[in-house]
Order: C-alpha cells, then sequence, then structure tokens
C-alpha cells in the first residue's frame, strides 16, 4: 500500500487510504509501521480522505499507537469524517486516541504538547 | 377503453410479446412491472403504435387499432406518451413546448393553447418556468414539463415509459408526486416502472410482464403481498431481499459488499445507512467459524423502513455473540453500535445470526 508521506523536522503526516478493511489492514498497517516507527518520528495520520474503517482497521491504529508508545513517539488522528467519527466512539477509540478536527491543529498540538498525552 | 387481444411482436427470431391479452377501463391507473427486457416497454409502444405489433388487436373503445381503415393519427391525439428522456424541443421555450401541438394539431388559438399550458405548468409546480428553456432546467423539472406537454393535447389515455429512471434519486418523488395527482382526477394511465412503493400506492392494477405475456395481473394488495405465481414470487422476493451465499473461507468481501450497495441503491438508502450495512457484512463474516455454508440475506421493507440482515450458517453450535475465545470485542462493539438488535439462535442445526440494522 503507497500511502502519502510528508516528512517535517518533529513530524510526519500520512494520509490514511479510502479503505482500510480486513483485506487491506495489514498492508496498512506495515505501510504505517514503515513510516512512522522507523525513524522514530512523531505521526499525524489525516483521516479526511477515510471513508470505509472495520474492526481489522481499528485494531491497526491501535496497534500502531501501542508501538509508537513504546518508542515513545507521538500519534494523532485528524479530520475524521462524521461516520469514522462514529466508529471510533462506538468502539471506545476516541478515548485512546488523541483526535483532531484538523490537520493545522494536530500539528500545532504536536509541536506544541510537553508530552502529556502521552 | 382499451382491449388487447392476442398481441405480440417480434423482431426477427426474437419474441418480445407472446400473446397479451388484457383489458383496461377509463380511469384505471395500471403500472406494469417486471425483469428487464420482458417487453414492458415495448407493451407500452405498441399500444400508441410506436411499435408495429406482428399480431393481434388492440380496441380503443371498440375501434380496431390494426385496421387498415382506421384513422390512426386521430386516435393517436387520444393518447399521449411520457418517456424516459423528456423529448423536449431544445430550442423551445417551456411555453413553446406545451402550445406547438395544441395550436399546430388541435386547432387552438395562440392565446388559448398559452392559458391552458400556463394552468397546466400551474399544476406540474413550474409556472415560473414558463419562459426557461429545456437546457435550464433539472431532469425532475424537464420531466415535469413534458407531463404538461402531454396533458396539453387533452389526452384521455397518459402512457408512461419509465418516467423516473433517468432521473437523480433526488427528482424521482416530484416526478411522481405529478403523476399521483393526475391519477387522483381520473385520467386513465399506464405506467411502466421500477419504483415499487410507487406502484403499490397508486395503482388500482398492477400487471407483472415475464415471458412475452402479463403473466400475472391483480390488485397491487395480491402482487405485492400475495402474488399467486411462482414467477411473480420469485420477482417480489428479489427487489425485497438479497440472498448471498459463501462457501469457502476466500470469500470476494468486495463482490459482496457490492451487491449489497447496489441493493440499497435500489431502496435509496441513505449513503451513511448503504456505508454501515457494508460493514456490517464484514463485521459479521469475521466472527464466523464455518464457511462451508453460509447464506447472508439483506431484506428491506418499504413500509416501516426496517433493514434485516441475516447470517445463517451451518456448523456447530457456535454463538459469536458469547465468544469468549475472541481476540477481542471491537468488532461485536461496531455491530451493536449501528443495530438496534442482535440476536443469535440455533435452529435446524444452523446459527442463525439476526441484526436489525439501524436506518438513520
Amino acid at each position: 500500500m503507497l500511502l502519502t508521506i510528508k516528512k517535517h523536522s518533529s513530524y510526519s503526516i500520512i494520509e490514511a487510504p479510502e479503505r482500510v478493511d480486513t483485506l487491506l489492514a495489514i498492508d496498512f498497517e506495515m505501510a504505517l509501521l514503515d513510516a512512522g516507527t522507523h525513524e522514530d518520528s512523531n505521526m499525524v495520520i489525516d483521516c479526511s480522505k477515510l471513508v470505509y474503517l472495520s474492526s481489522s482497521g481499528l485494531r491497526v491504529f491501535l496497534l500502531v499507537q501501542k508501538k509508537m508508545l513504546a518508542k515513545g513517539v507521538k500519534l494523532r488522528l485528524c479530520h475524521l469524517r462524521p461516520s469514522i467519527q462514529e466508529l471510533f466512539d462506538i468502539s471506545g477509540f476516541s478515548t485512546i486516541f488523541p483526535i483532531f478536527a484538523d490537520l493545522k491543529t494536530a500539528i500545532t498540538e504536536i509541536v506544541n504538547s510537553d508530552d502529556l498525552l502521552l | 377503453m382499451i382491449r388487447i387481444r392476442n398481441l405480440s411482436k417480434h423482431y426477427g427470431d426474437l419474441v418480445v410479446l407472446k400473446d397479451v391479452n388484457v383489458d383496461i377501463r377509463k380511469g384505471e391507473v395500471i403500472t406494469v412491472i417486471g425483469p428487464s427486457g420482458t417487453g414492458k416497454s415495448t407493451l407500452l409502444r405498441c399500444l400508441n403504435l410506436l411499435e408495429t405489433p406482428t399480431g393481434g388487436n388492440i380496441f380503443i373503445d371498440d375501434i380496431p387499432l390494426l385496421d387498415k381503415g382506421t384513422n390512426v393519427p386521430k386516435i393517436r391525439q387520444r393518447m399521449g406518451m411520457v418517456f424516459q428522456s423528456f423529448n423536449l424541443y431544445a430550442h423551445l421555450t417551456v411555453l413553446e413546448n406545451l402550445t406547438i401541438g395544441p395550436v399546430k394539431l388541435l386547432g387552438r388559438t395562440k392565446a388559448e393553447a398559452e392559458a391552458r399550458a400556463i394552468e397546466l405548468l400551474k399544476i406540474v409546480g413550474l409556472a415560473e418556468k414558463v419562459y426557461s428553456l429545456p437546457e435550464e432546467l433539472s431532469g425532475g423539472q424537464k420531466q415535469r414539463v413534458a407531463i404538461a406537454r402531454c396533458m396539453a393535447m387533452e389526452p384521455e389515455i397518459l402512457l408512461f415509459d419509465e418516467p423516473t429512471s433517468a432521473l437523480d434519486p433526488t427528482m424521482v418523488s416530484e416526478v411522481l408526486a405529478v403523476i399521483r395527482r393526475l391519477s387522483k382526477e381520473g385520467m386513465t394511465m399506464v405506467i411502466v416502472t421500477h419504483e415499487m412503493d410507487f406502484a403499490r400506492n397508486i395503482s388500482s392494477r398492477v400487471f407483472y410482464m415475464d415471458e412475452g405475456i402479463i403473466y400475472e395481473e391483480g390488485p397491487p394488495e395480491q402482487i405485492f403481498e400475495n402474488p399467486v405465481r411462482e414467477k411473480t414470487k420469485a420477482f417480489i422476493h428479489r427487489i425485497r431481499s438479497l440472498d448471498i451465499r459463501i462457501s469457502s473461507p476466500n470469500y470476494d468481501l468486495y463482490a459482496i459488499q457490492a451487491e449489497m450497495l447496489t441493493f440499497c441503491d435500489k431502496h435509496f438508502l441513505p449513503h451513511r445507512v448503504s456505508d454501515f450495512t457494508l460493514l456490517m457484512a464484514e463485521e459479521v463474516l469475521l466472527l464466523q467459524k464455518d464457511f462451508s455454508d453460509i447464506h447472508l440475506k439483506l431484506s428491506y421493507s418499504e413500509k416501516d423502513g426496517t433493514l434485516n440482515f441475516v447470517c445463517d450458517s451451518a456448523g456447530e453450535a457456535f454463538n459469536p455473540l458469547k465468544d469468549e475465545l475472541a481476540e477481542d470485542d471491537i468488532g461485536l462493539k461496531l455491530i451493536f453500535g449501528r443495530c438496534q438488535t442482535v440476536d443469535y439462535a440455533r435452529e435446524n442445526n444452523r446459527n442463525i445470526l439476526l441484526l436489525k440494522i439501524k436506518n438513520a
């Protein structure tokens, strides 16, 4: 899976694909881990294009979050469509992940935060 | 008013209408339903001789339409036809589209024709579009003008050939509302349609066409609730529910979801509901252990708007709602979050999971 990644000095922005289902989850996981954890860079996942997410996709977010936390790297999500936000709410993931309304707010937070959310 | 006897239409070896026999009485609203390619539109086009029947006869008030001595143009004037693709004159204004026929063919004065046209445009809700050109109108507005143009010719019978098929779903209801209004005014109408809810509500009688004949006809309660004949039953069942069989763990999720999406679109379910319905299919399949014989059934009730999804699977008794060995409960949380109720039952040695999906 090819993800669009924009690297900055203290963080990377990764664009989530339109769909993360059971069949695509492994690829998504590999791509995220490649992009984020290898370089120990903070990560913002821009979910503006994500329209379909199943439990398999949610598990990927969880796993990547765990791995990044272990390395002391921050993961932030932003720009979730209402139907995707609803899935995060239903599954209880909204309380696990710092979610921001838009990319700008997520970046500001990741740059300025004092690691309280880690 | 209309008597059709032994009507047939062949195109070379292809028999589209085999032997159609039916009577339509004055003031009746007939809807013609059935699978594609079974001759519904051909029947309509034969009625006003846009197609020449191969055999049989059509009588309009006892006048045999196909006899050589019959004044066909005069009889045709008694019938108006609304097409799928509107067929308005693109270079004429809405008013001119409505007045050209009455002035040239019915001998009305321009003033008479214009007064009537404005009345009709009010009826179809387009009085403010009198001087617009067709290109300035939406699809729904064009079709309403097309209906008003038909009415301007003062027909006794209106024929509609899938009047909403070419329309964006958001515009279907405005056209159906106009047709419904005309039906209440006692106009005799024959409507070929795929809008089943509309057919059920508006019709005095429904013709179900299959195999080139009117396979079953009756009041809408009979056709939609208690069809008598096999093919009618199968057709009505198909439009109400979608059945998918799975026999391997390597099932094609995308094909299954594509079929479900088509079903949801056919019933004009909101995108949000169809998106979650596809998700329910994936989540339910992820909970299964035995893929040797799974029957998925998605059904929608137009009456109360409920959307049911059943996963009926073979194998040992297994309630996925209480699977203590499951890796986590994320999938179940999504299912419970998007369903009104979720129930498991063991019936006839099969595991039945019934989801009532939230339709909002």
